[in-house]
This record gives C-alpha cells, sequence and structure tokens, in this order.
C-alpha cells in the first residue's frame, strides 16, 4: 500500500475489566499505583496445583452489570468482553443507534473463550451422577464474542477471530489498524477476553510455569507467571472520521508487525531472533526510528527463559545503549497472564501512558538480575514526557506481535466513567 | 488491481488424501461422508461424518517430527508440504520472512483439549499431562507449519465457526496486497473428534443417521448438519511474483469480501442478506457480473437453515429459471468444518486448472424438501473461467470470493 494515501487510525474509545479495576478510571487509578490483583481464585478449586493463585476479577456477579435480568447464557469470557465492550462505545461516543449504521468491524483476539463452560458440562458429564445441560456448548467456540458484540450492536462489517494464544489480541489491534488503514472500513472493534479456566490453569501449571505466590517480572527471583483474567477493548477509528466527529484521541496506532520464531511450541528462540525481528518489523512499518521509541509495554511474563530472552531482544533492536534509555515495564506484575486479551490490556495500559503520560510500574521487582539490567520502573508508576511506546505479545508457538503507539493528536474530553 | 495467483495445493481430506485422489473423487463426486469407526458412537443419534481414511503422516515427515503433533497438526502440516512441494518453491532460495503462515480452524485440537481435561479430572492436579496442553491452542498447526518449513514470517490463526479458512484467505490476500509478504500458505484444517462429535450431538447439531456397515452413505440435504474433518494449504502469492518465478498457476484470486449476520449464537443470519451483499460486493470488487460466474459453489450443510437461504439467495442474484440454476455444495461430499473453506477453494482451483467443471446439484436441491434425493450432475468438458465461493455461518458472517482462470490485467495465464 502507497504509504502517503494510507489512512491514519487513532483510539477513540477504551474499555476494560480486569482484577485491579473494573473500568478505564478504576483501571487507570491501580494501574499507576502499582497495585497487586493476584489471589486466591474462587471460580473453581485450586487446591493441590504447585500454584493456587490467580488474578480473578472481583465482581462476584457479572451479570448485574446489564441490569437486574442481566444477560443470560453467556460464558464468563464472553460476558467480561461485553462489559468492556460496553464501556469503551460508551466513552467513544458509539453507543446504540448511531453504531448500527455504519459499517463497523469487529476483529478480537480469542484465548480459551468458553472453556469454564465447557469444563462444567465435561466434569458433570464425566462423573455421570447426573445429566450434564448442553446450553453452556453453545459458547465454547472462540468467535462467540465477536459474534455477540456483532449482533448486539448490529454491526455487519468484517467479523474476525484471532486464535494465537497469547498475542491474539495484539494481533487483533494489527488487523484492524489493516482494515482502516486499507479504507475498508472507518471505525473496528477490537481486543479480546479471557476468563480464568482449569484448562490453562492446569497446563501451566502442569508445564511448571507460574510463581507459587505471585509474578515477579524481571525480577532475579522470579518463578513464572501467575495467570489473570479481563477483557479489554480499544475502538480504532481512521483519524478523519474521529476528527470529523469530534473524538477524543486517546493515542493513534502506527503499525505492527506479526512473525514466527518457527523454533518451539513453548519456548521462545534464545538467540531472540524472533522477538528483535517483530519489534523492528512493527517500528518499520510505524516509520519510527529506534531513538524516538520511549516506552516498552514488554510481554514480560515472569519465567526464566521470557525475561531475560525479551531483554536481549530489545537490546538487539535499540542497542546497548538505547535500550538503556528505554523504560520497559510489564504490567502482567499487577493484572497476571491474561493470556488471549493480554495484548488487549496490555495495549490500553500502553494507550494510558500515553495518553496521561505516565509510565505504569512493574511491581514486585526487588532484585535485580543480570540478565535483565534494564529500566523496568520498578514498583512506582513515573511521570515522564512519552511519546511513542511499543507493546509486545509473545505467544505459544513462537508467535510474535508487536504494536507501535503514538501520542494522540488531540485530547478533547475526559474519560466518561463506567455510569 | 493486484491479483493473487494460487501456485500450489495441498489436501487431506475425506475424499482422498492428497491433491490427485481429492481431484479424482472430488469429479465423480464420490462421497467422504461414511460410518465412523474410530470412537464409539453407540450412545449417540448419528454415527457418520465426513472424515479422512487411510492418512498416514509418514508419508510427509518423519515420525519424530509428528511425535507429539495432534491430528490436526499432522494433516496441516502433512497439506503445507504438499502444497509447498506443488509450487515449485525452493525455500533456501527465498527471504522466508517474507512468507506467512496464516490458518483458519473452528475448535484447532479437540482431542487434546479433552485428552488434558481428562488427565487432570482422573489424575488430580499434579497428574495433568504437561505434554498434551501446548497442542490445544488453536495456532498449533501454524506454528507446526513454520517450524517444519522454518518459515519466519507473519502467522495467525483464526476461528470463527465455518468461515475460519476463509477469514485466513481474507488476511492473506490484506499481506499480500501490502506488499508485506510475497508468499502465503494459507490453511484450513480440523479434526473430527469424539468430544467435538458428542457435543454436537449434546446440542442438537447433528443429522440423525445412523448406519450399520460400511455402506455409502447420500443423505438428504436438511434435518441437521453433517460433521466434516481434513486440511488444505494453498500457496498463494502476489501474480507479479509468480509469473517472475514462472511459477504453474491453478487460477487466480480476484476478490474476496466478508460481511457480518445479524443473529443469535448458534443460529444462522435469517433471511441471507449479509450473504447476498457479501456476493455483490465480491463481484463488484472483481469486476464480475453475475452472468459471466460459470461455477457457483456454496457452502450448504445438510442443515437445511443453511441450504434454503442460499437458495433463496442465490435465486434473487442470478435472476435465471431453477433449472438452468447448479450449484456445488462440496459439504455434502465432505461435512462441515471450519477449515474446509480452503478445501473447497482447492477444489475451485483444480477445476480452472484442468478445464474440467465440478459436480453439481440443481439448485432445486437446497430447498431441502423431504420428497428430495441428492442427485449429483457430472459434467465432462466445459470452459470454466470464473467461479464463485460463498460461505456462511452460524453465529453470523458470510464470505464471498472471486477465483478465474486468468488475471485482470493479462489475457491469458500460461497453463504449463
Amino acid at each position: 500500500m502507497n504509504k502517503n494515501t494510507a489512512k491514519r487510525v487513532v483510539v477513540t474509545g477504551l474499555g476494560i475489566i480486569t482484577a485491579i479495576g473494573e473500568s478505564t478510571p478504576t483501571f487507570q487509578k491501580a494501574l499507576f499505583n502499582g497495585e497487586c490483583g493476584i489471589g486466591p481464585v474462587s471460580l473453581f478449586d485450586t487446591t493441590g496445583f504447585p500454584c493456587e493463585v490467580a488474578a480473578q476479577v472481583k465482581i462476584k456477579d457479572l451479570k448485574t452489570f446489564f441490569g437486574a435480568t442481566g444477560i443470560k447464557r453467556v460464558s464468563r469470557c464472553d460476558l467480561l468482553g461485553l462489559i468492556a465492550t460496553h464501556e469503551a462505545l460508551l466513552d467513544s461516543d458509539l453507543e446504540s443507534e448511531r453504531c448500527s449504521q455504519k459499517d463497523i468491524g469487529v476483529v478480537l483476539g480469542g484465548g480459551a473463550g468458553g472453556m469454564l463452560s465447557w469444563e462444567k458440562f465435561r466434569r458433570t458429564s464425566w462423573l455421570k451422577k447426573t445429566k450434564a445441560r448442553p446450553s453452556p456448548l453453545l459458547s465454547i467456540a472462540q468467535c462467540t464474542l465477536t459474534d455477540l458484540i456483532a449482533s448486539r450492536y448490529r454491526l455487519i462489517g468484517s467479523r474476525a477471530t484471532i486464535s494465537t494464544a497469547c498475542s491474539s489480541s495484539a494481533t487483533s489491534i494489527g488487523y484492524g489498524f489493516d482494515l482502516i488503514r486499507s479504507g475498508v472500513h472507518e471505525i473496528v472493534i477490537t481486543g479480546g477476553s479471557e476468563s480464568l479456566s482449569e484448562l490453562t490453569f492446569a497446563g501451566f501449571n502442569a508445564l511448571r510455569l507460574m510463581d507459587p505466590e505471585y509474578c515477579r517480572p524481571f525480577d532475579k527471583s522470579r518463578r513464572g507467571l501467575s495467570l489473570g483474567e479481563g477483557a479489554a477493548i480499544l475502538i480504532l477509528e481512521s483519524y478523519e472520521s474521529a476528527e470529523h466527529r469530534g473524538a477524543t484521541m486517546y493515542a493513534e496506532v502506527l503499525g505492527y508487525a506479526t512473525n514466527s520464531d518457527a523454533f518451539h511450541m513453548t519456548s521462545p528462540d534464545p538467540e531472540a531472533m524472533g522477538m528483535s525481528r517483530a519489534m523492528t518489523k512493527a517500528l518499520g512499518t510505524a516509520n519510527v526510528s529506534i531513538d524516538q521509541v520511549d516506552y516498552i509495554n514488554a510481554h514480560g511474563t515472569a519465567t526464566k527463559i521470557n525475561d531475560q530472552v525479551e531483554t536481549k531482544a530489545i537490546k538487539r533492536v535499540f542497542g546497548e545503549k538505547g535500550a538503556r534509555a528505554l523504560a520497559i515495564s510489564s504490567t502482567k506484575s499487577m493484572v497476571g497472564h491474561c493470556l488471549g486479551a493480554a495484548g488487549a490490556i496490555e495495549a490500553v495500559a500502553t494507550v494510558l501512558a500515553l495518553s496521561k503520560q505516565v509510565i505504569p510500574p512493574t511491581i514486585h521487582l526487588e532484585n535485580s538480575d543480570p540478565d535483565c539490567d534494564l529500566d523496568y520502573v520498578p514498583n512506582n508508576s513515573r511521570t515522564q514526557e512519552i511519546h511513542i511506546a511499543l507493546n509486545n505479545s509473545f505467544a505459544f508457538g513462537g508467535n510474535n506481535t508487536s504494536v507501535v503507539f503514538g501520542r494522540g493528536q488531540a485530547q478533547k474530553k475526559k474519560i466518561k466513567s463506567w455510569e | 488491481m493486484i491479483d493473487i495467483a494460487i501456485t500450489g495445493i495441498g489436501v487431506m481430506s475425506p475424499l482422498g488424501v492428497g491433491r490427485k485422489a481429492f481431484w479424482e473423487n472430488c469429479r465423480r463426486a464420490k462421497t467422504g461422508i461414511k460410518k465412523i469407526t474410530s470412537f464409539d458412537t453407540s450412545s449417540l443419534r448419528s454415527n457418520i461424518a465426513g472424515w479422512v481414511e487411510d492418512f498416514d503422516p509418514r508419508q510427509f515427515m518423519s515420525p519424530g517430527v509428528y511425535r507429539r503433533m495432534s491430528r490436526i497438526s499432522r494433516m496441516a502440516v502433512a497439506s503445507s508440504v504438499e502444497a509447498m512441494k506443488d509450487s515449485g518453491l525452493i525455500l533456501d532460495s527465498i527471504d522466508r520472512e517474507r512468507i506467512a503462515v496464516i490458518m483458519g480452524t473452528s475448535y484447532g485440537s479437540s482431542s487434546h483439549v479433552e485428552d488434558f481435561y481428562i488427565s487432570l479430572l482422573k489424575d488430580g492436579p499434579r497428574g495433568a499431562q504437561p505434554f498434551l496442553f501446548p497442542e490445544t491452542v488453536p495456532n498449533a498447526p501454524a506454528s507446526h507449519i513454520a517450524m517444519f518449513h522454518g518459515i519466519t514470517g507473519p502467522n495467525t490463526t483464526f476461528c470463527q465457526n465455518e468461515i475460519s479458512a476463509e477469514n485466513a484467505i481474507l488476511y492473506a490476500q490484506n499481506l499480500l496486497l501490502q506488499n508485506q509478504v510475497n508468499i502465503a500458505l494459507v490453511g484450513g484444517a480440523d479434526e473430527l473428534s469424539a468430544i467435538l462429535y458428542s457435543c454436537y450431538n449434546a446440542v442438537g447439531a447433528l443429522k440423525k443417521i445412523k448406519v450399520e456397515n460400511d455402506e455409502l452413505v447420500n443423505p438428504k440435504p436438511g434435518d441437521g448438519l453433517i460433521l466434516g474433518e481434513g486440511a488444505g494449504v494453498l500457496v498463494m502469492e502476489r501474480l507479479d511474483f509468480a509469473l517472475e518465478r514462472n511459477a504453474k498457476i491453478y487460477g487466480i484470486l480476484r476478490s474476496g469480501v466478508i460481511t457480518g449476520g445479524i443473529t443469535s449464537v448458534g443460529h444462522y443470519e435469517v433471511e441471507g442478506e449479509q450473504m447476498a451483499r457479501a456476493m455483490s460486493l465480491a463481484m463488484k470488487k472483481a469486476n464480475i457480473n453475475p452472468d459471466e460466474i460459470d461455477q457457483i459453489n456454496v457452502s450448504a450443510n445438510f442443515s437445511g437453515e443453511l441450504d434454503r437461504m442460499e437458495y433463496n439467495q442465490l435465486k434473487k442474484i442470478f435472476r435465471k429459471p431453477t433449472k438452468d440454476l447448479s450449484v456445488t455444495p462440496l459439504k455434502y461430499l465432505i461435512g462441515d468444518f471450519g477449515g474446509a473453506g480452503v478445501i473447497r477453494a482447492a477444489a475451485i482451483l483444480l477445476s480452472l486448472y484442468h478445464q474440467l467443471p465440478l459436480p453439481t446439484v440443481s439448485i432445486e436441491m437446497l430447498k431441502a424438501e423431504p420428497q428430495c434425493s441428492l442427485e449429483w450432475n457430472l459434467h465432462s468438458i466445459d470452459k470454466t473461467q470464473v467461479a464463485l465461493m460463498t460461505t456462511t455461518t452460524f453465529g453470523g458472517g458470510s464470505t464471498s470470493f472471486i477465483f478465474t482462470k486468468d488475471g485482470s490485467s493479462l489475457k491469458s495465464v500460461a497453463n504449463s
């Protein structure tokens, strides 16, 4: 595509629900305060696992978000996603009728989807004591949330659900960016949702990738990740459309890249070639030079290997000196690793950093590791001028996605509260 | 407009393992739907599916490579091996970062999800089998393809029910048109598993048929879908790139469009307006009139709900007497699954390349009336230049593609 004719893409609405905040304002406050959402899990019994904790969304009855009657027959994952979508559309002034008339796309990233619902069905049928009700099975497909959003808001544009494990929702932002830049749509709803499930909880435990207490990204004593859940939605819009209707531009999406390590199903390439190439290519598509980047929202899972290799990749891209000048943080230290929603949650954190000019911290970072010797903004957020930020997401299967965000052009209104 | 050429095909399908067997059985309209033998169906209301028989991964890769792979990953990698070989591409001479692997699947490896979860239920928190877990992610097949060939370019997997593979084609088209890559391996794959089949059975989505022996199954359209499985990979490249390397060209992807239908979970869009809009937009984008279309490939899947909607919308668009309108519902031969779009596209492309038409049924068949019995028409010589492929999924969403023999900017593409 000709870069001169390509449309600019801005973020005009944010919606988020995580263990540390159930709306953008509450999430932002907790994010900048460095609050930890990791704790006991009540969704299923975690007794006996090497790690028994995770960052679970604290609200008891999520369904009450949609009034007394609530929303029936949706999985927890889809409910989290609908809550975040509702907020994001409200935030961007795209609610209800005005929404339906436009050709708006929905591109989301999925993780385990309605796995938690499937598990209930499967456990019941396996125990053979009572008959398992089949209705939860209708929402097991990863794309259910995408379909629910499109139906609820009567959207007839492009529809896609990307499922590349932990980079899914980061890539959804990339595809949304493509669809606007190339003129297919003016607006695309992007992001993703993930709920905790026994499958992923047992899976990461079985692989011995979880810290029994809480994750400590880039810390010398790190022992693995903490799982989390939540949803984040970003409304992407062409600059022209946003300007025309006077929408808030929180940030600009400047470019992205995805690639593959082609190395191993669960381990990153120790030479960090894939990760570094994803960052380099993303900066290339964004037409941004390495010295323009101020902040990286790292993948930073707190596994021994990820943090070491990601640090190596950052040095490979920015050079030893350039890497040291960057502010880097892992917001997973607060919200846990939200798998399919991680990329979008971290994108919202990145957009808020650019919008508020505050860099969120990496919490639980006490002991410096010689293999991780960059500035990870330990424990306290930092007010700093930032113009360009990079958001990294790396996944099972060696999938790497980097998204480049720039500071928004205009700040016309404050973030609306959920109510 | 930049055209995209398809230069390699690999297929593991209920109609045969490998491109050649697939094409031969396709031409004869030999059904791939048969009694399930790989798991126990005695407690279920159905026992047939389109499944891949005689698939031996050793024909495509060494046991050390496929040992930890699920069935879906094995079939996907095997398809990629066949497609790459067919394309004549020599990986060592091209930049592997300029090659994408884009896949579509409904559920990924449902068998590994089941096996892993059952290992947890049986053996408790410390007994769950770690080696089963990585294969539960739907992007495992795409990752295995990348690892097998050492392809380091964009790697993405789409899960969008019955338009999963179609979504993959659209994203690959987008990457090629933006010149992000020169080549894309685009695939669709799904595996038939006991758990998936029993879940479809539990929600009442399956056509209720039980057969006794290995007889050929020729069900009537309507009253529930028939599940299928299989994998297919297409090598797609920019036409200029393909011409430069003097590649064999099966056909050209001229346009692709997706629209969203409004419906409830588990159901199809009621009237099919968005399906019709996708078809109209795809024709408009390709600058093709309905009169110019020689072949209509539909996504009818025995459900009745979808079949009838396609009947109604196609009649409106093509404005011909129904006796003159015939369609190819390939899912009547291979069953229904999210990766089927690439296999259907493979059939279209083989037909364009060999200049031999696909078998058809009268469009009346899609009305799924109780008295109808499925009759296929086989055709001998016919020139096929333009094909339309339409797909609609439950949950909402329709895609439409136009494939042609020749590119828009060329009079004729060499049929080497």
